[in-house]
């Protein structure tokens, strides 16, 4: 079997998208045993896997298969970009966030500026890109796109860029934004069809966040999709004024999720801006921090879902809204969830946004004046940052943030790594205008951290377990996780242990010492008859499969 | 609130010079305190900006801004009567030196009463570094400064102290808090009002937080009945690693569920207790009590 063809199996709809069934394409409405050929492994957001040779019973046999370690060397990679030759002082050793992609037995995975192939038998480089960079924050990249033979991937200054799936060769790139605003890319391109959804990030001036689809082969913009209204749109009463929304924020900065039969793309945007001071935007502030459905062949939006009315703490939406096919209140429905930032769990109808359910997942949560007749969490003027400072829990870290949850159907619950931290906030810029953050934050501690299984039927918390604890307080929070048919939950303690979990319980089965805390979501197919695990720590990315 | 911003602004400029020190030192031991926690979601802030080192460019592009532009953008350049702000303007983010504005300030933007203005490169470039100087200020936030924050009624302050905060029952201002007004920067006393851990306010920790006085500890117990006390370096589910006190030196135990016997205490628990309970007003209350004690 050639790997073109092979490839088209597991993306039957990657090419030929205007001819392909409706049954091919809910293909990806799980993960195959195979192949992980979409950020999350599909396009539910689950990250649960069917696979169950790994289980309860023989995780303890669990070994290493690889390791591999960064090379960010240019010597031997393939370079593009339009930066300067030699590298900007002052980079920073890069973590592996995104989760690759498998297909055809091959791994593929970016950090920024970087993008690699490794054999995924052998963890053994085939090739490596290297982007000469000019600069923009270099905090992570999610991870790759592919479709057909073209892979896809966004660069910290903002370049959208085309690879050769086979070689690595560099086939375009374009701008997207300019770094000069602070606008930087951390996204993973999420294929659908033939468009080809990126978004935008950057917090630190008041710029616009937008969402893009760009053409599969010319790399041209198709529709372009404000997460801010400008005058006389629709949500544009939630501003005082065009300034305010057209400066507003809301970045996509995070892959989203699709459910091929409502043609619905689902994701979730960013905070507004000035990001922790909100006199000179009264009001909603839409679309920031919401639950947007969008028409991916059109980039309309379809309905949406506010969870932070006028943010003022930096936390934004973008965690996973993950898709969910199950019962609720007696009768079956195709609902999202998203355990967001802000300390709540949500559940909607998918179809139409209609709210089923909010709970609070975070005991120390202090901000609000409770939950709204929407089932929004109604702001508390009181506890926005001020000049002698607020007492917020949670801090801008939020209660979660956007390392990839799992949800494991047949246990019924939702997965995710919680922080409880409390930070005084300080507002800086007392202007009537204010810009950028506009007042400073300081963290006073971090307690009772925890590892939380989340009923989605009832949004309460069946099981929690405490992360590791340090000399001054808990440790670890948001974390990358993956639930499989073999009763597991793989994530992290906190520390550097790699840990498999009892989905149903929460105890700990198996473990091993990284070399740091996982820092993106694991993953797991079939090679050679053969289960193997996947994880991202650090500048390192391990295989682990049972002893032979 | 104008009495209130009055006070902020005196107060400010006769501490201008003793926060600047505060935020380097609390910016550098906050750093440090969530690097040590390893946190995976502290954010390494690194800005596209660089900053304007020509302070002499920017105070006459400051000047000329005031003189040409202010009338309609502001003195501060964040809009004013008709002019929209332009530290947010996309022509000016996206400038270099002076070189695109200058193009577009020789046009203007007649139509929607925006005149031209025919200014020499020099000062084009004086007026691009002011603006690009304003908006790093904006973009950095590692660079506010945080402003007077001692607000708070010392009275009522001190009434928490012995009343409901019940704080009394442990500190002494005549005792271990004597003088604490002095020593300590109010922001520096606020955060450790709040929770006094890790040397906090007293600059980046000397040494590993395990050793301070105020880290968590715990007591290992074997199934023989040995056991071990000290600072807490490490509690995970499957390890346990402290500093022995009696031994001197760095221990680890493996564990395997209840074996070997571990127990927690924070020598902080009332700190940590009483976090979900602060009002913002007692906060601000005690911090004004605290920073009396000179």
């Amino acid at each position: 079997m050639t790997p073109h063809r092979r490839v088209k199996r597991v993306l039957p709809f990657v090419s030929f998208v205007a001819f392909v069934s409706l049954a091919s394409v809910v293909a990806l409405a799980q993960i195959p045993t195979d192949a992980w050929p979409t950020y999350h492994g599909d396009y539910t957001g689950r990250r649960f896997s069917t696979l169950k040779q790994i289980n309860t019973t023989n995780v303890k046999n669990l070994t290493l298969a690889w390791v591999y370690r960064l090379n960010t060397s240019r010597a031997g990679a393939i370079v593009g970009g339009e930066g300067p030759e030699t590298p900007p002082p002052g980079g920073n050793t890069p973590s592996v966030k995104s989760t690759p992609l498998m297909l055809n037995g091959i791994l593929y995975f970016s950090v920024p500026d970087h993008v690699y192939a490794l054999d995924v038998r052998t963890g053994r480089e085939i090739w490596h890109y290297a982007w000469k960079t000019r600069g923009g924050d270099h905090i992570g990249n999610r991870g790759v796109g592919i479709l057909g033979n073209w892979l896809y991937f966004l660069t910290p200054d903002n370049y959208f860029v085309s690879l050769d799936v086979a070689t690595g060769k560099e086939r375009w790139h374009h701008e997207i934004a300019n770094m000069k605003r602070e606008y930087f890319s951390t996204n993973a391109p999420m294929v659908i069809g033939r468009q080809i959804i990126i978004g935008v990030g950057g917090d630190a001036l008041d710029i616009p966040g937008y969402l893009e689809s760009r053409d599969p082969e010319s790399g041209n913009l198709v529709w372009r999709w404000n997460t801010t209204p400008r005058a006389g749109e629709a949500g544009a009463a939630s501003w005082p004024d065009e300034d305010s929304m057209a400066h507003g924020g809301g970045m996509p900065w995070i892959p989203g999720t699709y459910d091929p039969e409502l043609n619905l793309y689902y994701f979730g945007t960013g905070n507004p801006q000035p990001v922790l001071a909100g006199h000179s935007r009264p009001g909603d502030n839409l679309y920031t921090c919401t639950i947007v459905a969008l028409n991916p062949n059109t980039g309309k939006m379809v309905w949406y879902y506010q969870v932070t009315p006028h943010d003022t703490h930096d936390w934004d939406a973008a965690q996973t809204p993950i898709l969910i096919d199950g019962e609720f209140n007696g009768r079956p429905r195709k609902m999202v969830a998203q355990a967001s930032r802000n300390g709540h769990y949500f559940l909607l109808d998918r179809a139409t946004g209609e709210h089923l359910l909010t709970s609070k997942y975070l005991d120390s949560l202090n901000w609000t004046k409770g939950i709204n007749t929407k089932g929004q969490p109604a702001h508390d003027p009181a506890k926005d940052a001020s000049v002698p400072g607020t007492l917020v829990s949670p801090d801008t870290n939020g209660g979660t943030n956007w390392p990839p949850p799992s949800f494991n159907p047949e246990t019924g619950l939702l997965y995710f790594g919680t922080r409880q931290g409390f930070s005084v906030m300080y507002l800086t810029d007392t202007d009537g205008r204010p810009q950028g953050w506009a007042a400073a934050e300081r963290n006073v501690a971090v307690v009772g951290n925890a590892l939380k299984a989340v009923d989605y039927k009832t949004g309460q918390v069946k099981w929690s377990r405490p992360l590791a604890t340090g000399p001054a307080g808990s440790m670890g929070g948001p974390m990358g996780l993956l639930s499989t048919s073999g009763g597991l939950l793989f994530g992290n303690d906190g520390t550097n242990n790699f840990v498999a979990y009892d989905a149903s319980s929460g105890k700990p089965l198996w473990h091993a010492g990284l070399g740091a805390t996982t820092t993106n979501g694991p993953q797991t197919f079939m090679v050679d008859g053969r289960q193997l695990i996947v994880v991202g720590a650090g500048d390192m990315l391990y295989a682990f499969a049972l002893q032979p | 609130m104008a009495a209130t911003a009055m006070r902020y602004v005196e107060r400010r400029a006769r501490r201008a010079r003793r926060e600047l020190l505060v935020s380097a030192c609390l910016t550098s031991s906050a750093f440090l305190f969530l690097a040590f926690m390893g946190s995976a979601t502290a954010r390494a802030q690194q800005q596209a900006l660089t900053p304007v080192t020509d302070q002499a460019a920017v105070d006459r592009g400051k000047a000329l801004l005031v003189e040409q532009c202010g009338f309609c953008h502001g003195a501060n350049a964040r809009g004013g009567s008709g002019g929209p702000d332009l530290t947010r303007s996309v022509i000016v983010q996206e400038d270099e030196g002076g070189k695109q504005l200058g193009a577009f300030l020789r046009v203007g933007r007649p139509d929607r009463g925006m005149p031209k203005f025919d200014l020499p490169d020099a000062q084009m470039a004086d007026l691009a570094a002011f603006l690009h100087s304003a908006i790093y200020l904006n973009a950095n936030r590692r660079l506010y400064k945080i402003l007077d924050i001692v607000v708070g009624d010392p009275k009522a302050g001190q009434a928490y102290f012995n009343g409901a905060g019940r704080c009394s029952s442990c500190h002494s201002p005549t005792g271990d808090l004597k003088g604490v007004g002095a020593k300590y920067e109010p922001t520096a006393l606020q955060g450790r009002l709040l929770l006094p851990r890790g040397g906090r306010g007293s600059g980046p920790p000397s040494g590993p937080l395990y050793l301070e006085p105020t880290a968590i500890k715990v007591t290992v117990t074997l199934p023989s009945g040995e056991s071990a006390s000290g600072g807490l370096v490490r509690l995970t589910d499957f390890d346990v690693i402290l500093y022995d006190t009696a031994a001197g030196r760095v221990r680890s135990f493996l564990r395997n569920g209840d074996v070997p016997k571990v127990v927690v205490t924070d020598p902080l628990q009332a700190h940590v207790d009483h976090l979900t309970k602060w009002t913002d007003t007692e906060m601000h209350n005690m911090t004004a009590y605290l920073a009396s004690l000179k």
